[in-house]
């Protein structure tokens, strides 16, 4: 039987179909859970609502924008400083948040007044920045303040400006996917093709789905840079608004977050003809293919290798050494949306660990499909998660570690399984042949910490040699090791505490255009 | 006047630093034992509260949603509550208490909350759980209204009004913490302690500095029972900490089952300190032992190596829940410090009624500026463009990057205060508090003199 059943969720039958165990020789014609369906009431969901969707995950991200909130305060103060999506222009987008702090006067006479106010005042407390998005919240879409309207005056009366608009209120979908879905299509439909980029290389990419969480998207950028791909935009981390309207002039989409962000890309598909390929910024070899992907597309497939080649040689010692320690440690892959496919299959087979259990709070059954496929036997895979089905799965499973959000993973910890925060890193970025090697030293931090062991030991009762002053990871993680492997030069990541820094300003080849005429045109 | 309170002249917010009212009614729930709160709305009400609390505690709890989709916002999601009530009961067993805490969309929509938990009571309840002790409740906490600190008042007051009971006198004082952290509840259970008074305290959260444990079994929880809330009614008398979180609680106590009661001081500092002590002394007739003269006195020693050398004439910003300000901004006065401005995050209109703001007006002798209404561009507007100086701020982690874009050093306080480890495990209040809070501030300008290499020789000798 695919199907799990949680003994605490026996009470809710329904939620049976949610959770399956991959079994012998099984696939997923035989095991699917059930996805993206309304959450049940009081189940203690982790699921967010489609305003985080919208705002939180893909608007905010962009760096030059006034990301403004029509509604209470809540909504704005709730979903600020608590991502890690840093930009190369001083993380405006991380530091300045707005609300426009409707009160119960605007709920009952209207707030599209007190909006203008706000554009306003928000622009002039902020005269660099004339740039601006508008989300909706529950409260001024159940009143139905015409927000779009208020835009377009502003936007008459300060042609300098300009304002994108995202009405997905709190309660538009069982999830943050919701949220995902509107903005997607209102940008589409509100900004693509009202800028027209300037065209500077033959092979020229929107780079979708990213959002530069502790600068993954500065590290994926430098591989397109170097491979002589103009990036015209990025959706959205650390993207610019005005670059963001010039999509349709790419030449190929590179997808990278498929839940978030294919919706635009198979609009910009069906209106403009720009085909998709989906990548993979995560895992030495899932990355190797993507960059070969894109040079293949472009004819270019040489400046893909040559980079591969190199990053390959400085960085794969070290992810192996990991490896070599990391051997059969068992994981709950826990994250949002669509990490447990992008992750799954590659760290077990470049990290060695084993992933005993995926989950999302917000994938849809496509997300199952592919996290389930790239699965081994056995593992519990679960649909919109709560509390209760998680403290069980954790208990039977006994994983090694957990890659899940904040608190959840303060949930683990008492539980004494580590945690590494699967949506914003624990020390990032994970993009990228060295980022891959960063996230491979959190984990054996996480699973080798002294601490850890520390804090299995009952010191009333277990008999434990107190006859040591401390205790190494490596002390831990070698003492299985054949001497071969102890004796091993490497001492794990050798890189800095931010790579990014040094990829801020970095100088790049320049490309000989292959017909600059047509290119010009 | 030296000292003008004025609301923020601008109609939109800047970087908030408050979150709205079901904010506060959560994190007032998770101070009650074998409770679990239910928010009516759309799932961001929840999930986005429970991560702030626990990057504020570095623990988890729970608290659940009534998940409002698209139709419910429509049609009416009171099927939502009741769905949610019978499978959150059915999944812990444990649960006695379940308040229904309302959001915007629900009270934009009209949800009526309390009759529905008059329905559930006759039904629900009686039918599939006539064998459990279950208490529901409505707290209604719109977020067009007020703000977190309301929402906590609002929900401490609902509590109680929905369990106090008059009985034999009990013996006990009511002691109505306001929104503090761990480190304070444990610093006002040991004043208590000293001076050999029984209390019960509201909301109880001590707890949650909880440990890891061997057998991975601990968890965090509020202490406060539903005896407890029922035994309010029978107490000699409510001490209410905080005038803007928990004044409403102790005026039903004291107006209903006529629990007299005392609002107030906020004991931060050595002066509100002593002000409480004496207030509870005059109440129980218990004389102010020995112990606290001595702790009052290692507080006074501490202070003394910092106060008028380090800390005089520093000039300060003050931003957070507006008794933490208010207690704060006295303090510092104490301590010869320069109080310039105190943002007081909502609209309350009674701030201006405050006494003790009033006491500001009629006694600073430099200029000082009360923002209500404020949000942080107050704040960094005058730092950037208005030419205001600080040698300090004291407030929560969401106005931090002010501290670092203008390299003025900063004590965090308040709520929350995730990006400092253990923050929440010590107390500002008391006389440790006022121990810890002046170490605090001076080690903070120590490390700024160092870092700015401005007269970072002083040290070499202290």
């Amino acid at each position: 039987m695919p199907y799990h059943e949680f003994e605490v969720s026996k009470c809710i039958p329904e939620r049976k179909m949610h959770a399956v165990v991959k079994g012998p020789g099984e696939d997923l014609t035989h095991a699917l859970p059930k996805g993206y369906l309304n959450t049940i009431p009081g189940t203690i969901s982790e699921r967010g609502c489609a305003y985080c969707g919208a705002k939180h995950v893909i608007g905010t991200p962009m760096k030059d924008v006034i990301h403004l909130s029509h509604g209470p305060v809540g909504c704005t103060y709730d979903t600020w400083q608590t991502k890690r999506y840093i930009s190369d222009n001083n993380n405006f987008q991380l530091k300045y948040t707005f609300a426009s702090d409707v009160k119960e006067k605007h709920i009952v006479f209207g707030a599209e007044k007190l909006l203008k106010q706000n554009i306003l005042e928000a622009f002039d407390a902020f005269p660099d920045i004339k740039r601006m998005t508008i989300y909706q919240t529950c409260a001024t879409a159940l009143i139905g303040d015409d927000i779009a309207a208020i835009a377009e005056e502003v936007m008459t009366e300060r042609p300098e400006v300009d304002i994108f608009v995202c009405n997905s209120p709190g309660f538009g979908g069982p999830s943050q996917s919701g949220g995902h879905h509107k903005i997607n299509i209102a940008w589409l439909n509100q900004k693509v093709g009202t800028v027209e980029p300037e065209i500077t290389s033959d092979y020229v990419i929107n780079y979708v789905g990213e959002y530069n969480i502790q600068g993954d998207q500065e590290v994926m950028l430098d591989y397109f840079k170097r491979m002589g791909i103009q990036v015209l935009s990025t959706f959205t981390g650390n993207g610019t608004y005005d670059a963001l309207r010039g999509m349709h002039r790419a030449h190929l989409n590179v997808l990278e977050c498929a839940r978030s962000a294919e919706y635009i890309c198979d609009e910009l598909r069906a209106r403009y003809g720009i085909p998709r390929l989906d990548i993979d910024g995560f895992g030495h070899k899932a990355l190797g293919d993507s960059l070969r992907k894109i040079g293949l597309f472009f004819g270019i497939e040489d400046r893909a290798e040559a980079i591969i080649a190199e990053e390959t040689a400085r960085w794969k010692p070290e992810l192996d050494w990991y490896r070599e320690r990391l051997q059969g440690k068992r994981v709950c892959l826990w994250p949002g949306g669509s990490k447990l496919w992008h992750w799954a299959h590659a760290i077990q087979e470049e990290m060695g660990v084993k992933v005993v259990s995926v989950y999302t709070k917000f994938g849809h059954q496509g997300d199952m499909e592919k996290g389930v496929s790239r699965c081994g036997e056995g593992a519990l895979a679960i649909d919109d998660p709560n509390e209760l089905e998680g403290q069980e799965a954790l208990l039977t499973l006994k994983p090694d570690v957990i890659f899940t959000g904040k608190r959840p993973g303060e949930v683990a910890k008492k539980m004494r399984v580590p945690y590494l925060n699967a949506h914003a890193y624990h020390n990032g970025p994970y993009k990228g042949f060295e980022g891959w090697v960063r996230f491979a030293r959190d984990i054996y931090n996480a699973v080798y910490s002294p601490m850890h062991q520390l804090s299995a030991i009952d010191i009333s009762k277990d008999d434990y040699a107190t006859d040591k002053g401390f205790v190494t990871r490596r002390m831990l993680s070698d003492a299985n090791l054949s001497d071969e492997a102890k004796a091993s030069p490497i001492t794990g990541y050798t890189g800095p505490f931010d790579p990014i820094p040094g990829l801020r300003g970095k100088s790049y080849p320049a490309f000989e255009r292959r017909v600059a005429t047509e290119a010009a045109e | 006047m030296n000292c003008e309170v004025k609301a923020k002249d601008r109609i939109g917010t800047i970087n908030p630093i408050f979150t709205c009212q079901p904010a506060g009614a959560q994190y007032a729930s998770i101070g009650v034992k074998d409770c679990i709160g239910i928010v009516h709305g759309g799932q961001g009400c929840v999930m986005f509260v429970r991560l702030l609390i626990s990057q504020h505690l570095k623990e988890s709890f729970e608290i659940a949603s009534s998940s409002v989709h698209e139709d419910g916002a429509v049609f009416g999601a009171l099927d939502r509550v009741e769905t949610a009530v019978d499978v959150l009961l059915s999944r812990y067993p444990h649960v006695k208490v379940v308040p229904i805490i309302t959001t915007c969309s629900t009270e934009v929509i009209g949800d009526d909350v309390d009759g529905l938990i008059t329905k559930l009571e006759e039904g629900l309840l009686a039918e599939k759980f006539a064998d459990r002790e279950v208490h529901l409740l409505p707290i209604h906490t719109p977020s067009f209204v007020g703000s977190m600190v309301s929402g906590y008042d609002v929900a401490v007051r609902d509590f109680v009004k929905k369990f106090a009971r008059k009985g034999e006198p009990n013996g006990k004082i009511n002691l109505i913490t306001g929104w503090v952290n761990p480190g304070d509840v444990k610093e006002l259970k040991h004043l208590l302690k000293e001076m050999d008074i029984e209390a019960t305290v509201l909301f109880e959260i001590e707890s949650f500095d909880s440990p890891l444990m061997p057998d991975g079994k601990a968890v965090s929880h509020g202490s406060t029972t539903v005896e407890d809330l029922q035994s309010t009614g029978s107490a000699i008398h409510t001490f209410a900490l905080n005038r803007y979180e928990g004044a409403k609680a102790a005026q039903f106590l004291e107006k209903k089952l006529k629990v007299p009661s005392t609002i107030g001081p906020t004991p931060i500092g050595i002066r509100n300190t002593d002000a409480l002590l004496r207030k509870l002394s005059a109440v129980t007739g218990k004389p102010i032992p020995e112990s606290l003269v001595r702790e009052r006195g290692i507080a006074l020693d501490a202070i003394a190596d910092v106060a008028h050398m380090f800390l005089a004439d520093k000039k300060v910003a003050i931003y957070g829940n507006p008794d933490l300000v208010i207690g704060l901004a006295e303090f510092c006065l104490d301590l010869e410090m320069r109080p310039k401005l105190l943002l007081l995050g909502d609209d309350n209109s009674g701030y201006v009624d405050d006494p003790r703001i009033k006491a500001l007006q009629d006694n600073v002798d430099y200029p000082m500026e009360i923002v209500t209404n404020a949000d942080f561009w107050d704040l960094e507007d005058r730092v950037k463009n208005k030419g205001l100086e600080l040698d300090l701020i004291l407030g929560h982690s969401k106005g931090r990057f002010v501290s670092i874009d203008y390299n003025i050093p900063m004590v965090r306080v308040g709520f929350p205060t995730y990006d400092r480890a253990g923050i929440f495990r010590n107390p500002v209040v008391g006389y440790a508090g006022a121990t810890w809070l002046a170490e605090q501030m001076a080690n903070a300008l120590f490390n700024d003199m160092e870092v700015k290499k401005n007269k970072e020789w002083l040290l070499n000798v202290w």
